[in-house]
């Protein structure tokens, strides 16, 4: 069965080039020119779809971006796309939706009998209602029936971009008035960028007739290609404005290729000095009992496939309007020679429509409309009413029930639109500054005025983005435009037993917004989400306005009074990989490599992310898993020598005359007197007197310190540092610059390191006595300057290396090689972290911006006299409290068992239930105790040394037996590190 | 012994015919903070404001801040000794990776993750800007009509560069 | 939404980094004054319309400064 088909000639198609593509499977063909809607209906394919919630039978209804019927999935990946806004290309292949075996034979169109299972606010009724426990009776069937489309579990096969543009003058749409503004903002020399969602640019000129207006067009279109200041995007299509002039475009490609880069669409950010809106309008259609049957199509869609797709009704047509611009259609199809029959709401018609439409031999109807459509597939009998009853044959029933300008994009700058009496439709209630309307969208229907209004928004346009060199207009084709005549029709009285569809897509009738509106949810967003209108993928681009005239006359009331909804971003569907354009895979987020990367490498390194780090978790040479390696590797620090990559703290320059005073007022300990060619551990807290980071500062000259923080916290101090002395302290005489990446670090650690040190710099004096504890020295191998700071974060003898990061490979290698005789062998982060939890060393995991200089048992460390930074507020009441969480050692009493990372800790004698008195911070396997350990945070801290806890690890069902010890777990009096 | 190693060191070479994306290895950068009138007698005339650059004997002059500038110049360097004490000197040689991107897209690829303007009118050889590419700050310098200095940062130039040759996978051979 | 770098000029606002409320003068060093501290630290107007902040060009020329923003609009005005 069939209600379409195509003409041999005539048309926009290359019947030339054939093309082929599937629908469920089957092979069909169509051609270059079609889009996968026009190619349907040209294969005789009237029912395409079952709709939402009720499976009815469903066709294509429009020939643009506001179709709610014909979706499909589209290359087994993407589901929900409107046919209409599908090119036609080679190989393509369409599977229907929302039908199961077929759209054919329906099996869940059953719902229709369990109708009241979709009664209007089922949802609200049985989520918020005293009725709850329904869901649970309910939800496998609402499952296995609800829900548009599918999505698919594959990996996308296609790539995405992401683009920044910018312009002086951005034009929406290339209809008439686009076309129109974007060539005189043009020929002011502007940077023009026009788009538009189709492929070719003409709006709807696209399916006119007239040869005046195709040669206006083209005309218009030769000249915009021929200026190199304009940029035209065709299959582009303007999602949604934001601030500053931000317009963000979805662009569809052609000939996409994953594997040679091409993108399938490209998501622009264009930034826009000026922006004009010519997005037109769309028709809605007339609200009447079974509107929704397959065949039943918007007038001007039925137009665009026959003038520009050479698709006809097979014999006769039915068109039912409110207004003039039905009867275009109507003419059209009458000079195809397709027997139409006119039906007006309106008793009183232009009297040249009147005469056109008799001398074409049109049946005419005026004052009547529709009482019923026939047809279980598709249309084939129309029951009409009011001045005149009859019942009309037909194939395929037109309707137009006046136009709604595009006002999406406008509302998107918070601009409400308001409604315009003249053409029973809502238009932009202003405009943002820079921002300027021409068209369609401004109300004005006729040809003439707008290009006259359109000369007018280019120049203003091209203006107000700093062109004000008078262009010369673009010329009109000297018609006369006729008067735009509409009498709204919004519903019937009585639909009698017919669902009479407001939205097709989500299946929301007539009745169900009058029951909305006996239950009270009035208001236009009330109504919306009571009844799911316009919730769909197609956002009631057809149905809102019907539904707000409806909602406003049951409530006695004019439309201006009942507003409308608020318009969102974006304009249509798009795909959730063109937002994410190329942030998957690799390139999800940055990441960062140490300068000694390579050397990790080369030595067998297992990364491990930490941040954006990659860092080396631990070496080949230890073990394959770090459970096992990281324990070798420590051992080999406790007693031998290690090497470490510590590249990756934070480093910063400190210089200038106040460098001291300024260290000294961030640090809570003092650096004023720290000695030249020393170094010092230091704590900084946040204005609200918590810990904010600690590291080591050294002094380098009188005015010059080197200061390094965590890994984590790097560009957050950096950044406080910054604030401080631009901000706040701007009479300091003091310049930071990060130095991370300027010098890469290695820390050389363990009994034999000073040995190994000396096997590295054999010219330097790397003695206890010339380099102790704490101390700094410079030295130089092949003219690199090397700077060797003294500090331990394991607690054995240690040193830090630090060298310019384009030498650190070499440096690294050489270290290596000159003490292998001690055994020196690379270790890795876990075994790191590990050796500073047996020694009590605080890292990021306690350093969690919850702590307080006494939690973490670094009280005394602050300066009594001195102000610092966080001062005042880390003695507010609740950061003195005797039972805050504070940080203690924990030792694992049950020997065959483990600690873990993130237990719950309890007292003894508790109850093991809610959040206990606190929770392990970091764990590790202590190689000189032979047991678990761990630090934690712990109601009251070492108040409580030696008592007994339980470790509750809920998630594996785990309670082990521990004890409160203090969190120095070896070397206590410091022999090691000062030996 | 010790030798100076890129961080691109082992980066997959990027061969297009309308394209050049690779690594300018090989140069001194020295940060200066201070007053331009303390400066330029050693360096020669300073730009005005940040983002311009200019050349003087052999090196780039940028003013990257308010009272500080960038000098670019041969690896090997000897003007830090001769700067007035009074400026505060940080060697940065280290710390930047200068990627190079030369040809027609050039500009297209550079949109493609950094929000700047980069039509011929806008961006004009002999400036520079410092912003983000690939979520990392970056100083992008207009070296030639359709050729651009990225100065990344040392830890992220692989990444950078991963990102970017990527982005001009539609013009690789 | 853009911002007015008063030295590299209008960038994206992803370049940026928020440093907060700027109508309130931070206590001078070392004030010893827990008060001050607190109503500085803790309380905020959150006002619709005209909000003096901070914000640094942090992937830019790292300087922070001061600028009025509608927060209901994200309008920019003058620096304060
Ligand atoms: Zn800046």
């Amino acid at each position: 069965m069939t209600a379409f088909r195509r003409l041999d000639k005539g048309g926009r198609i290359d019947r030339e080039k054939s093309v082929n593509f599937t629908y469920d499977g089957k092979s069909l063909g169509g051609f270059a020119g079609d889009t996968l809607a026009s190619a349907l209906l040209a294969n005789g394919k009237t029912l395409t779809s079952r709709s939402f919630k009720y499976h009815r039978p469903r066709g294509i209804m429009s020939a643009g971006v506001e179709e709610p019927n014909g979706l499909f999935a589209i290359n087994g990946n993407e589901p929900n796309i409107p046919a209409t806004t599908v090119d036609l290309v080679e190989g393509l292949a369409a599977q229907s939706q929302n039908a199961w075996p077929s759209v054919d034979f329906d099996l869940m169109a059953v719902n229709s009998f369990a109708a009241p299972l979709f009664q209007t606010g089922f949802y609200y009724k049985t989520f918020m209602g005293p009725f709850k426990k329904s869901w649970m009776f309910y939800e496998p069937f609402i499952r296995r029936a609800a829900g548009i489309g599918k999505g698919s579990c594959e990996k996308d096969p296609d790539r995405y971009e992401t683009a920044h543009e910018f312009c002086d003058v951005l034009v929406v749409g290339a209809g008439p008035a686009g076309l129109t503004t974007a060539l005189v903002a043009g020929r002011s020399g502007a940077r023009v960028v026009l788009v538009e969602q189709d492929l070719e640019l003409g709006g709807q000129l696209l399916s006119e007739t007239d040869r005046d207006f195709e040669m206006w067009r083209t005309t218009q279109v030769a000249e915009l290609r021929s200026l190199a200041n304009v940029t035209i995007r065709t299959r582009t299509t303007a999602q949604g404005l934001y601030d500053d002039n931000l317009v963000v475009l979805l662009q569809r490609h052609e000939n996409h290729d994953a594997a040679r880069g091409r993108p399938r669409q490209t998501l622009i950010s264009l930034r826009s000095k000026a922006i004009i809106f010519a997005t037109g309008a769309i028709e809605r259609p007339l609200v009447f009992p079974n509107n929704d049957r397959p065949g039943v199509m918007l007038a001007s869609a039925l137009r665009t496939y026959l003038n520009r797709f050479a698709i006809v009704p097979l014999k006769r047509a039915l068109i039912v309007t409110n207004n003039d611009t039905a009867y275009k259609t109507a003419f059209d199809l009458a000079e195809a020679g397709i027997a139409v029959t006119m039906a007006d709401h309106r008793n009183v018609i232009p009297s040249d429509l009147l005469s056109r439409a008799a001398m074409l031999g049109m049946a005419m109807f005026p004052g009547t409309g529709i009482a019923d459509v026939e047809g279980a597939k598709q249309v084939t009998r129309v029951q009409l009413a009011g001045n005149h009853s009859a019942t009309i044959e037909c194939d395929v029933l037109a309707m137009s029930g006046g136009w709604n300008p595009v006002v999406h994009l406008t509302s998107h700058s918070g601009i409400k639109p308001v409604y315009d009496d003249a053409i029973a439709a809502f238009v932009p209630g202003g405009y943002a500054k820079n921002h300027f309307g021409a068209g369609a969208v401004t109300g004005k229907f006729g040809f003439e005025s707008v290009i006259k209004d359109g000369n007018a928004a280019g120049a203003d346009a091209a203006k107000a983005a700093g062109f004000d060199k008078p262009a010369t207009p673009v010329a009109t084709i000297g018609a006369k435009d006729r008067a735009y005549k509409i009498s709204p029709h919004w519903a019937p009285k009585t639909t009698g037993k017919g669902k009479a569809f407001v939205d097709f897509q989500s299946d929301v009738t007539v009745k169900d917004i009058r029951t909305a509106h006996d239950e009270g949810y009035v208001a236009v967003e009330h109504l919306k989400r009571y009844t799911t209108l316009g919730m769909g993928t197609d956002q009631g681009k057809t149905s809102n306005i019907n539904a707000i005239g409806l909602m406003a006359e049951l409530r006695e009331m004019p439309i201006s009074q009942a507003g409308t909804t608020t318009f969102r971003p974006p304009y249509t569907g798009l795909a959730v990989g063109a937002i994410a354009g190329r942030t998957v895979g690799l390139h999800f987020r940055p990441y960062r490599l140490s300068p000694l990367h390579d050397a990790n490498k080369a030595h067998g390194a297992t990364f491990i992310e930490a941040g954006l780090w990659m860092r080396a978790w631990y070496y080949a040479w230890a073990g394959s898993t770090p459970e096992t390696a990281y324990i070798r590797e420590m051992e080999l620090v406790r007693n031998g020598v290690g090497i470490a990559d510590i590249s990756t703290l934070g480093k910063i320059d400190v210089q200038g005359p106040d460098a001291a005073e300024f260290l000294n007022r961030v640090y809570v300990n003092g650096f004023a007197k720290l000695p030249v060619g020393r170094a010092r551990y230091g704590v900084m807290l946040s204005d609200d007197g918590v810990v904010l980071d600690d590291g080591t500062t050294t002094r380098i000259a009188d005015i010059h310190y080197y200061t390094t923080t965590t890994t984590a916290q790097a560009g957050e101090v950096m950044s406080w540092f910054e604030y401080l002395l631009q901000t706040q302290w701007t009479d300091l005489k003091v310049h930071v610059t990060s130095l991370t990446d300027e010098w890469a670090g290695m820390a050389v650690s363990g009994p034999k390191s000073r040995e190994a040190l000396q096997l590295a710099f054999p010219d330097a004096d790397v003695s206890n006595e010339n380099l102790p504890y704490m101390g700094c020295l410079d030295v130089h191998l092949d003219g690199v300057r090397i700077r060797i700071l003294r500090l331990s974060f394991s607690g054995e003898l240690a040193y830090e290396v630090h060298v310019p990061a384009e030498y650190a490979g070499s440096l690294w290698e050489h270290v290596l090689k000159v003490a292998e005789p001690l055994g020196i062998r690379p270790y890795g982060l876990e075994a790191l972290a590990s050796l500073r939890i047996e020694k009590g060393h605080v890292a990021g995991l306690e350093l969690d911006h919850r702590n307080t200089l006494d939690d973490l048992g670094l009280g005394k460390i602050a300066g009594k006299e001195k102000s610092y930074v966080g001062k005042e507020l880390r003695f507010r009441e609740a950061l003195q409290a005797p039972d805050r969480w504070s940080l203690v050692g924990i030792e694992l009493m049950e020997p065959d068992k483990k600690l873990r990372g993130g237990s719950i800790l309890f007292s003894a004698g508790d109850e093991i239930k809610g959040h206990g008195r606190g929770y392990i911070t970091s764990v590790t396997w202590s190689t000189e105790l032979k047991k678990f350990i761990a630090l934690g945070l712990y109601q009251g801290g070492l108040k409580h040394e030696g008592e007994d806890i339980i470790c509750a690890f809920p998630l594996k069902n785990e309670q082990v037996k521990a004890r409160i010890v203090s969190p120095h777990f070896i070397d206590r009096e410091g022999a090691r590190l000062n030996a | 012994m010790l030798d100076r190693r890129s961080a691109l060191a082992s980066a997959k070479p990027y061969t297009s015919s309308v394209l050049q994306i690779g690594e300018a290895h090989g140069f001194s950068l020295l940060q200066v903070a201070g007053l331009a009138k303390a400066i330029s007698p050693i360096t020669g005339k300073l730009p005005v404001k940040v983002g311009l650059a200019v050349t003087s004997e052999g090196r780039t002059l940028m003013r990257t801040g308010p009272n500080q500038f960038w000098i670019i110049g041969p690896e090997v360097d000897d003007i830090e000794t001769k700067l007035p004490e009074i400026a505060i000197i940080t060697p940065l040689s280290h710390s930047r990776t200068r990627i190079v991107i030369e040809g027609e897209p050039a500009r297209n690829v550079l949109a493609k993750g950094v929000p700047l303007d980069f039509h011929h009118s806008a961006f004009k050889s002999g400036t520079f800007a410092m912003t983000g590419l690939h979520h990392t700050p970056v100083l992008v310098h207009c070296v030639g009509e359709n050729r651009f200095e990225i100065y990344a940062l040392r830890t992220f130039a692989v990444s950078v560069y991963e990102w970017l040759t990527d982005a001009a996978l539609e013009f690789a051979r | 939404m853009r911002i007015p770098c008063p030295h590299c000029g209008q960038r994206d606002v992803g370049e940026f980094r928020y440093g907060g409320d700027a109508s309130k003068a931070r206590p001078a060093h070392g004030t010893g004054d827990m008060k001050a501290w607190h109503d500085y630290y803790f309380l905020f107007d959150n006002p619709k319309g005209p909000h003096d902040e901070y914000w640094q060009h942090v992937l830019g020329c790292r300087q922070w400064f001061k600028l009025t923003r509608n927060t209901a609009t994200n309008e920019i005005g003058e620096q304060p």
